[in-house]
Order: C-alpha cells, then sequence, then structure tokens
C-alpha cells in the first residue's frame, strides 16, 4: 500500500501524540510513577515512542537515502549493474518510487550507454573502415591524377598529331589543287590539240584529194603519152616499110645499073635511070632516116616525159602515202587527245572529290581538335578537382582520424561505464 | 670511065668492077654445108644453081662481124662465087686511067690498086688474089 511520506510523517506524529495521549491515559494506571513524574513519564514516553518510531522511520528514510545515494554515486563512477534496492516494500513512497525511477533512470542510461558504446564501437569500426577506405581513395586519387597527367599528355600529343595532320591535310588540299588546276590544264591542251589534229586532219585529208587529183591527170597524161608514142611507133613501122622499099629500090638500082652495063651500049640510058632512082632511093633513105631520126628524138623526150611523170607519180605516190600516214598520225592524235582529255576529266572529277573529301576531313580533324582541347580542359578540370579532391581527401583523413580519436576517447569514456555485474 | 660498085671491108673503102657482078642479092636463104671452113658460111639457091657464100672480111682478115645482108653473086667468070661485105655502099664510075697501083706501105690486103673519089680512097679488090687464098683454103 502506498503511502507517501508526508503521510508517513503524519501518521507518525499521530501516531506519537496518540501515543502520548495513550501514555497519559495509560500512566495513570501504572504503578510506580508519581504524579509529578507522570507527564514526564508520558513525555518520556511519548518521546520514546517517537523516538522509536522517528528512528525506525528515519532510519528506513535515511538508509533508503544512502542507498539511493550510493546508488548515484555508483551510477556517477559508472557502475550501472545493479539495481537500486529499498527495503520496507510494504508500505512503498516517494522513496521507492525515486528508487524506481532511479533504476528506470540506471537502466535507460545503461541501455543508452550499451547504446552509446556500440555505436561507438561501431563508429570505431566505420572510422577505421572510413579511414582505411579514404586511404584508398587517397590512394586512388593519385592513380587518378597519374592517369590524368598521362591522359594531359595524350592530348598534347594528340593535340600535336592533330597540328600536323592538318599541316599535312593543307599541303594534301594544295596539291589537290595543284593535280586539279594541271588537269583543267591538259584537258584544255588536249581540247587545242583536237582542234589543231582535226584541222590538220582536213589539211591532210584535202592535201590527199589534191594529190589523187594531181595522179589521175598524171595518169590520163600518161595515156595521152602512151597513145602518142604508139603513134609514133605506127610513123616508125611505115618509116620501116619506106626504108625497106627504099632499100630494095637502091638494090633494084644496083642491078639495074649491073644488067644495064652488061646490055653494053643500049644499056647506057638505062643505067642513068637506074642511076636515078638509085638516087631517089637513097634521098627517100636519108628523109627516112631523118624521120627515124626525129621519131627517135621525139621518143627520146617522150620516154624522158614519161620518165619524169613516173618520177613525179612515183614523187606524189609517196606524197599520198606521206599524206595517208600523216591522216593516220593525226587520226591517232585525235584518239590520243580524246583519251587525254576524258583522262583530264576524271582526273579533274577526283581531284574535286578528292577536294571535298579533304574539305570534310579538314572539318573533322578541327572537331577533333576541339574535342582534344576539350578533352585537354576537362583533364585540367579533372586534375583540379582530382587536386580538390585529394585535399578534401586529406581533410577527411584528418577528420576520420579525428573521428576516429573521438571514438577512441568515447570508448574510453564509456568503458568506465559497468553494465553488466560480472565484467570488470 | 668504069662502072665500081663500093663497098666497105672493116673501115676501109672497097671496089668491085661490076663487070664482075652478076647481081645483088638482099637476105638470101642460106643452107648449112656441113663441115664448111669458117670463110665458107654457107650455100644458096640462085636461080636453080647452088652457089658458095665467101664471108670477104673474114677471108681477108678484117674484124667486125658487121655485114650487110646484101651479097654480091659474082659472074661465073669469078667461079660464082657469093660475097658477104661489111656494107654495100653504091656503084660510081671511074676513070680507070687514075687507078694507082698501092704503094707501099699500104697494107691493105687483095689490093689491087687504089683511086681517089670523092676525098675518099677506093681499094681496087684483087679477085684472083681472093680466088688464090680460096684454093689455098679449101685445097687443104
Amino acid at each position: 500500500m502506498r503511502i507517501e511520506i508526508s503521510y508517513k510523517f503524519i501518521i507518525g506524529f499521530i501516531v506519537v501524540v496518540v501515543s502520548g495521549i495513550l501514555v497519559n491515559l495509560v500512566v495513570p494506571y501504572i504503578e510506580g510513577i508519581e504524579p509529578e513524574f507522570r507527564q514526564l513519564f508520558s513525555i518520556l514516553c511519548s518521546l520514546l515512542v517517537g523516538l522509536i518510531i522517528g528512528s525506525v522511520f528515519s532510519r528506513a528514510f535515511s538508509g533508503n537515502i544512502r542507498r539511493l545515494t550510493s546508488a548515484g554515486d555508483r551510477i556517477r563512477q559508472g557502475d550501472l549493474s545493479e539495481d537500486v534496492k529499498v527495503g520496507d516494500s510494504r508500505f512503498p513512497d516517494e522513496i521507492s518510487d525515486l528508487a524506481k525511477a532511479m533504476n528506470q533512470f540506471q537502466a535507460s542510461l545503461r541501455s543508452l550507454v550499451g547504446d552509446i558504446r556500440n555505436i561507438a564501437f561501431r563508429v570505431a569500426n566505420s572510422s577505421q573502415s572510413l579511414s582505411g577506405t579514404s586511404q584508398e581513395m587517397a590512394a586512388s586519387a593519385q592513380e587518378v591524377a597519374r592517369t590524368t597527367d598521362q591522359i594531359s599528355k595524350g592530348a598534347e600529343t594528340q593535340a600535336e598529331m592533330v597540328e600536323e595532320s592538318t599541316r599535312l591535310f593543307k599541303e594534301v588540299a594544295i596539291s589537290i589543287k595543284l593535280v586539279a588546276s594541271s588537269a583543267k590544264a591538259v584537258a584544255d591542251s588536249a581540247d587545242l590539240t583536237l582542234e589543231t589534229a582535226r584541222s590538220g586532219s582536213d589539211m591532210a585529208g584535202s592535201s590527199l584529194d589534191s594529190i589523187r587529183q594531181v595522179l589521175s591527170e598524171a595518169e590520163s597524161s600518161g595515156q595521152q603519152m602512151v597513145n602518142f608514142i604508139a603513134q609514133l611507133q605506127k610513123i616508125s613501122k611505115f618509116v620501116e616499110v619506106i626504108n625497106g622499099i627504099a632499100q630494095k629500090t637502091n638494090l633494084l638500082a644496083l642491078n639495074a645499073t649491073i644488067e644495064a652495063a652488061r646490055a653494053g651500049e643500049y644499056g647506057h640510058g638505062f643505067a642513068v635511070v637506074a642511076e636515078e632512082i638509085r638516087k631517089l632511093a637513097d634521098s627517100t633513105t636519108t628523109s627516112a632516116d631523118e624521120i627515124t631520126g626525129l621519131v627517135e628524138s621525139i621518143c627520146k623526150e617522150g620516154e624522158q616525159v614519161q620518165s619524169s611523170m613516173a618520177q613525179v607519180i612515183d614523187e606524189m605516190e609517196s606524197g599520198r602515202e606521206a599524206a595517208d600516214r600523216t591522216n593516220q598520225a593525226f587520226s591517232d592524235i585525235t584518239r590520243n587527245a580524246e583519251g587525254t582529255r576524258s583522262k583530264a576529266s576524271s582526273i579533274a572529277e577526283l581531284a574535286e572529290q578528292q577536294t571535298s573529301s579533304a574539305e570534310r576531313i579538314t572539318r573533322a580533324i578541327d572537331e577533333i581538335d576541339r574535342v582534344v582541347s576539350d578533352n585537354a580542359a576537362a583533364t585540367e578540370q579533372v586534375s583540379a578537382a582530382t587536386q580538390e579532391q585529394s585535399a578534401a581527401m586529406e581533410e577527411m583523413a584528418q577528420s576520420v582520424k579525428e573521428l576516429s580519436n573521438m571514438s577512441e576517447s568515447m570508448l574510453q569514456i564509456v568503458k568506465q561505464f559497468k553494465l553488466v555485474k560480472d565484467q570488470d | 670511065m668504069a662502072l665500081i660498085l663500093t663497098y666497105s671491108l672493116g673501115n676501109d673503102l672497097y671496089g668491085l668492077e661490076i663487070d664482075a657482078i652478076q647481081e645483088i642479092i638482099e637476105n638470101p636463104v642460106l643452107h648449112y654445108v656441113p663441115r664448111a671452113e669458117g670463110v665458107l658460111t654457107g650455100s644458096i639457091n640462085f636461080h636453080g644453081q647452088i652457089l658458095a657464100v665467101i664471108d670477104l672480111p673474114k677471108l681477108l682478115g678484117f674484124a667486125g662481124n658487121q655485114r650487110d645482108h646484101r651479097h654480091l653473086v659474082l659472074t661465073s667468070e669469078y667461079r660464082s662465087l657469093v660475097l658477104k661485105t661489111c656494107g654495100v655502099e653504091r656503084i660510081v664510075n671511074l676513070e680507070m686511067e687514075l687507078l694507082q697501083p698501092p704503094p707501099d706501105g699500104h697494107d691493105r690486103p687483095a689490093v689491087r690498086g687504089i683511086i681517089d673519089f670523092d676525098e675518099a680512097t677506093i681499094n681496087l679488090l684483087d679477085t684472083d688474089e681472093v680466088t688464090k687464098q680460096l684454093e689455098d683454103i679449101f685445097a687443104e
């Protein structure tokens, strides 16, 4: 039954008073006590009762108080293992409330300290692992820094390469332009050659025609000459006949003269006639010879004319052959020029394509350059960030160390607390 | 005044009286005579007679192969020989008084005499000489 201390006090007082009264009431009935001592006796009795009750009560009370105090001391010293026990649980009062409260407080403190200890352990562990991790991170940050350095160097090399490539491509572009312009020049000259070849071919064709004309005329002249010579030959034949006749006449004249001589006187006139005939025959022969001479000279001249004609015809022939060959050569030149022109056109086209490709490549290289620059900048940033990170890492390591230290010290502090009785 | 037929032998002008000549024939058909000497170039049929053809230039030792196709048929007085010459010229009328004997050093063969005519010298043929030479040849 719960009685508050105040009530206990009041009850005590009442008991004392009652006991006094009772003693007062009783004492008259006790023999041996003088009436003057009766009041004293009653007072003494009530005092005694009061003392007794008071000492009992106060002992209990102060005992509890002492227990509570010692419990508080214990708690202060960190021993949370024992619960506070207060006696006289028959009439619990605020002291037991206090004890309960203290126990609860101790319990909660215990659990708190236990929690704190656990947490401190966990913090210590975590801080250790964190320390380890931060070291690892520092190491990897260094690694990152090294890699970033490499990337940076690589980016430098890339930039150099890009410059080199750009320069080379500019040169290539220039040479492609040169090739294109050369191809154009070639195409132009091929065109010119074509024109010239065509006009040359025309000229060769026309000279061929005129040669053919001359040849045909020469042929017809030759034919005329042949006819002429045939006529002359006819004349020769006639002259031969005449000559033959003249010779026979001559012979006859000779024989006539002989016979006439044989005839003697009667033959004289005949001999004269025969002589005349012989003279005629001689002059005929002479004339015939002259004719023959003339015919021969004409023939010779004709032959000369013919031979020079033949020469002319030969030369014409060779001229015709030459003109033919020239024509052929011009045809070849024309073909070659056309081929050259088409090739030059295709070269120019290719050069055009190559120029556009080269431009595209140049743009791509510019892109690469930009990317490389961006990379370099990014790498710089990464480097800076890594450095910051390293610094932060340092700080963190420092903080972790502090944390570790703090958790250590917290552990140390918390170690003081005894949570379980057997533990030390 | 006699009529002389002039003809050439080699480069020399020879002459022959036309009394000695029967006829001048042209291109007669020459028949081959077997086993004949060189100077006998063949035989011809002259009006039924078979006559021998003598190569006079060759006989008298003249070089050259030029022969006139006109042959001199001599009379029977001259054995009817047929003479080949290098070229038959013409008949000329000559003063026989102008005939001179060949001078010393005139080395033309069978020359009976020489007559100047028209800036040329006619060597009159010695027919006896020719006959003798032929006999000599054919006697062997």
